[in-house]
C-alpha cells in the first residue's frame, strides 16, 4: 500500500484509506477512485500524500490468466461471440484460482510421461476403427444387466416393481443410480432411498438411460494410468454431461438424461483407442501438445481417423439406442448428424467442458467450435455466461456423487 | 467476481481466406509442408508476432515480403521455425529401435564384415534437434564397441531449419531430452556441463549435419547412398503428393537391400508400394528389393 506524494497522484488510482483533512473531514472514501478534481482539492487543502491501493493484484492476475488461456483458444474463431464469452469466463476462473494459490502448470508437467513400455495391438499400417472394435468385442461383451433391463422395459408385463427387482440384483449399479438420483442432477428436495422410488420419480425410460451410462463407465477398467489420468478423463466427461443437460433444459428439451449420458460417454471411442493403441495414442497426444492442435485433430493426423469413428462401431456393436449414439458420434461434426440441433448440444458442451478444465490444469487446446451449429440453438447473447453460472452450482457436487 | 467487459480473443489482424491460401501455398512450395484449412486461426495467431516484429499491418504485406523482398530468404527461416515443431528425445520409441537393432543393424554389420567392407552410411531425414542421429551413433558404439575404430561410418542428418541444425551441432541437451533414455546410456555418452548434458565428441564424430529441404530434389541427390534411412515423424506434415516425392527420393538413395524406417504413426501402404513392408517386433520397416 504505497503512499503517493500529491505531486505524483494520478487520476484513476484507488484510495487505500479515507483521505481526510486534519480536522477529520473526509474528502475521498477508501476504495474511491481518484478524479482530476480530487487532486486539485487535495493540493488546495495541503494534503501532502495519499495512500493508494496496489495497482490491482486481481487485474494483474487476470492479465496473466488471459494470456495463458488465450493459447487454448487458438483453434476457434477469435470473432465468435460465444467463444469470446467463454474465453472471458475461463480467464476469470483461472485468475480466481491463481488468487487462491494455484500455479499454472509448469513446463515439466506439460511434457509427456515415458510410455515406452506400452505396445499397440495393431501396427499402424493396418489399424482401422472396425478392426479395433472387433478386437475389443472378442475379448469382452457389454455387461448383461443393460440388455435385461431393456427387455424388461419393452415387455408388456413391466412394472416399477419388476424393474426395481432387476436393477437391485446389481448392487453396484443400484448404488450408483441412487447417488445420481440424489445428486443436484435432479435436485429432489427429499432423499430418494430406494430404487423403486427412484424409478417412479425419474421414469422407466430415463432410468434405463442412466443405467446404460453407468454400466458403460464400469466397463472401462485397466487403462494404463501413465497414459491418461482416468479421473481427469471422467471428470471432463461428467462436466460435458452436466453442461449438455443444462443446455438441453434451457432449450426445453424433454428427457434430459439422454444428454447427460451422451455427454458422459461422448469420448468412449478414445478409451478404446487408449486400450488398444496406447503407444499410438501417446504419439497423438504428444503431437497435439507440440503442434498446438486439439486432440481430435492430432488423431486425424496420426491415425487418419478419430475417436468418433471408433465410437460409431463400438456403440453399434453394443446395440446402443440410435438417438443416443448419434449424439455421441457426431459431437465433433454436429451439422452432419441426423438431428443437428441435438448434436450441437453435445458439441457445445464438450467445448465448454474442455474450457473449464483449463483451470484444472488441462494441457490440450479446445476442439474446433462450430458457430453455425451453435446458432441452431438460437440462444440469447449472454447465454454462455448463464450456462456456466448454473454449471458452477451443480458441477462439483455431481462429480462427487459419481466418484465417491 | 464478474467482469462486465468482455476480453478480446483477437490479438492481431485477421488473415483473409485469400491471404491464408497464398501463405499456405507459399509454405507448401518451399517445404512440402501442408497446412490444413482448419489451422487458419492457429496460423493467424502464430504469424502475428512476425508481422509486428517486421512492422507490417496485413498478411498481404507479409506475403509480399516473403515473395519479393531481397531479404526474403532470411524471413523464410522464421517461417520454417513457425511451421515445424520438434518433439523428440534420445531413444524415442525404444521398441522400434530394438527392432531395428536386432533385425536390421546387426545383420547388416555382419554382412558388411563378411564382405570385408567395414563401412556404413545412414541418412537421418528431418533430424530436428539431433537426438535421433546421436541415438543411432550411440547404438553403433554399443554394438561395435572397440571394433568401431576400424569402421567408416557416416550418419548424414538434415533438417529444414538452420536454427535446428545449429542446435544439433552444439550437442547440448536438457533433462527433457532424456525422458526415454536409460540412465546408464546418459552417463556413458554425455558429460555434464553447466549448460546441460554434452554429447561425447566420439559420438558426434560419426554425424554430419546439414540444413536441407526435403523439397529440394537436387540437394537430396548429393546425399551419399545409404544402407539405412531414418525419417521419423516428418512425412506426417506432408500431403500425399509430397509424401510420394520424398519416399521416391529415399528409394533412389537407398542401396539394394537397404531399409527405410518411418515414425510410429506413419504408414506407407496407402500412398506408395515401391518398398516391401517388413514387420519387426512391435514396428515396421520398409526394404528396397
Amino acid at each position: 500500500m504505497p503512499s503517493i506524494p500529491i505531486t505524483a497522484l494520478q487520476p484513476g488510482m484507488v484510495a487505500a484509506q479515507d483521505v481526510a483533512t486534519p480536522e477529520g473531514r473526509v474528502l475521498l472514501r477508501r476504495e474511491g477512485v481518484v478524479e482530476p478534481w480530487h487532486i486539485q482539492l487535495f493540493a488546495g487543502l495541503n494534503i501532502a500524500a495519499v495512500e493508494v491501493a496496489e495497482a490491482g493484484d486481481h487485474t494483474r492476475r487476470l492479465e496473466e490468466a488471459a494470456a495463458y488461456v488465450l493459447e487454448f483458444f487458438a483453434f476457434v474463431n477469435p470473432d465468435s461471440r460465444p467463444m469470446i464469452e467463454l474465453y472471458t469466463y475461463v480467464a476469470e476462473l483461472v485468475a480466481t484460482r491463481l488468487e487462491k494459490g494455484w500455479q499454472l502448470p509448469s513446463l515439466a508437467e506439460r511434457l509427456a510421461e515415458n510410455v515406452e513400455h506400452l505396445a499397440d495391438v495393431f501396427p499402424m499400417e493396418i489399424v482401422e476403427p472396425r478392426r479395433i472394435v472387433a478386437h475389443e468385442s472378442e475379448l469382452a461383451s457389454f455387461p448383461d444387466t443393460y440388455r435385461k433391463l431393456r427387455e424388461e422395459i419393452d415387455s408388456p408385463r413391466a412394472s416399477v416393481q419388476s424393474l426395481s427387482a432387476l436393477v437391485s440384483q446389481d448392487i453396484s449399479l443400484s448404488a450408483k443410480l441412487l447417488k445420481l438420483v440424489n445428486s443436484p442432477l435432479y435436485g429432489y428436495p427429499e432423499p430418494v432411498e430406494s430404487i423403486e422410488r427412484a424409478i417412479s420419480l425419474v421414469g422407466t425410460k430415463e432410468l434405463s438411460t442412466l443405467a446404460l451410462g453407468v454400466t458403460a463407465i464400469d466397463y472401462f477398467q485397466g487403462i494404463p494410468p501413465e497414459l491418461v489420468d482416468m479421473r481427469a478423463f471422467w471428470r471432463h466427461s461428467i462436466f460435458c454431461g452436466i453442461l449438455a443437460k443444462i443446455l438441453a433444459q434451457s432449450l426445453g428439451e424433454e428427457q434430459v438424461e439422454r444428454f447427460f449420458i451422451a455427454g458422459l460417454l461422448h469420448d468412449v471411442g478414445r478409451l478404446i483407442l487408449f486400450k488398444k493403441m496406447p503407444y499410438a495414442s501417446t504419439e497423438a497426444l504428444l503431437y497435439a501438445r507440440t503442434n498446438s492442435v486439439p486432440i481430435v485433430e492430432a488423431e486425424r493426423t496420426t491415425f487418419e481417423f478419430t475417436h468418433t469413428d471408433v465410437s460409431t462401431h463400438l456403440l453399434d456393436q453394443w446395440k446402443f439406442p440410435e438417438h443416443l449414439s448419434n449424439l455421441i458420434n457426431f459431437h465433433h461434426d454436429p451439422l452432419a448428424a441426423p438431428a443437428p440441433k441435438l448434436a450441437a448440444i453435445i458439441h457445445a458442451a464438450d467445448v465448454f467442458a474442455n474450457a473449464v478444465q483449463i483451470a484444472g490444469g488441462s494441457l490440450y487446446l479446445l476442439p474446433p467450435f462450430n458457430d453455425e451449429a451453435w446458432n441452431l440453438l438460437q440462444f440469447p447473447k449472454d447465454m454462455v455466461r448463464r450456462i456456466m453460472a448454473e454449471f458452477e452450482i451443480q458441477g462439483e457436487q455431481i462429480v462427487q456423487a459419481i466418484f465417491n | 467476481m464478474a467482469l462486465t467487459e468482455m476480453l478480446s480473443l483477437r490479438k492481431n489482424v485477421a488473415i483473409t481466406d485469400a491471404e491464408f491460401k497464398q501463405l499456405r501455398d507459399f509454405i507448401y512450395s518451399k517445404s512440402g509442408i501442408w497446412v490444413d484449412d482448419k489451422r487458419k486461426y492457429l496460423f493467424e495467431n502464430r504469424f502475428a508476432s512476425r508481422l509486428s516484429a517486421l512492422g507490417l499491418r496485413t498478411f498481404g504485406d507479409y506475403i509480399k515480403l516473403l515473395t519479393l523482398d531481397p531479404k526474403r530468404d532470411q524471413e523464410l527461416r522464421h517461417v520454417f521455425e513457425l511451421v515445424t515443431t520438434n518433439e523428440t528425445s534420445f531413444f524415442r520409441d525404444t521398441k522400434q529401435l530394438d527392432g531395428v537393432k536386432a533385425n536390421i543393424l546387426v545383420p547388416l554389420l555382419a554382412a558388411q564384415r563378411k564382405q570385408n567392407q567395414l563401412e556404413l552410411r545412414i541418412w537421418c531425414a528431418g533430424c530436428s534437434s539431433g537426438e535421433e542421429p546421436y541415438t543411432l551413433s550411440i547404438m553403433l558404439h554399443e554394438i561395435l564397441g572397440a571394433e568401431l575404430s576400424r569402421w567408416r561410418i557416416l550418419i548424414t542428418a538434415i533438417d529444414l531449419s538452420p536454427a535446428m541444425v545449429a542446435k544439433c551441432k552444439e550437442g547440448v541437451y536438457l533433462d527433457y531430452a532424456f525422458k526415454t533414455t536409460p540412465e546408464a546410456i546418459k552417463a556413458k555418452y554425455f558429460t555434464k556441463t553447466p549448460a546441460g548434458h554434452r554429447i561425447l565428441p566420439s559420438v558426434a564424430r560419426l554425424v554430419r549435419f546439414e540444413a536441407m529441404n526435403l523439397n529440394d530434389a537436387a540437394a537430396l541427390k548429393r546425399i551419399p547412398k545409404s544402407h539405412l534411412v531414418f525419417c521419423r515423424n516428418v512425412i506426417i506434415y506432408f500431403d500425399d503428393a509430397m509424401k510420394i516425392n520424398v519416399i521416391n527420393a529415399f528409394y533412389d538413395n537407398i542401396l539394394p537391400g537397404g531399409h527405410l524406417v518411418l515414425g510410429h504413426s506413419e504408414s506407407m501402404h496407402r500412398i506408395s508400394r515401391v518398398f516391401q513392408p517388413k514387420v519387426l517386433s512391435g514396428s515396421m520397416a520398409y526394404q528396397k528389393a
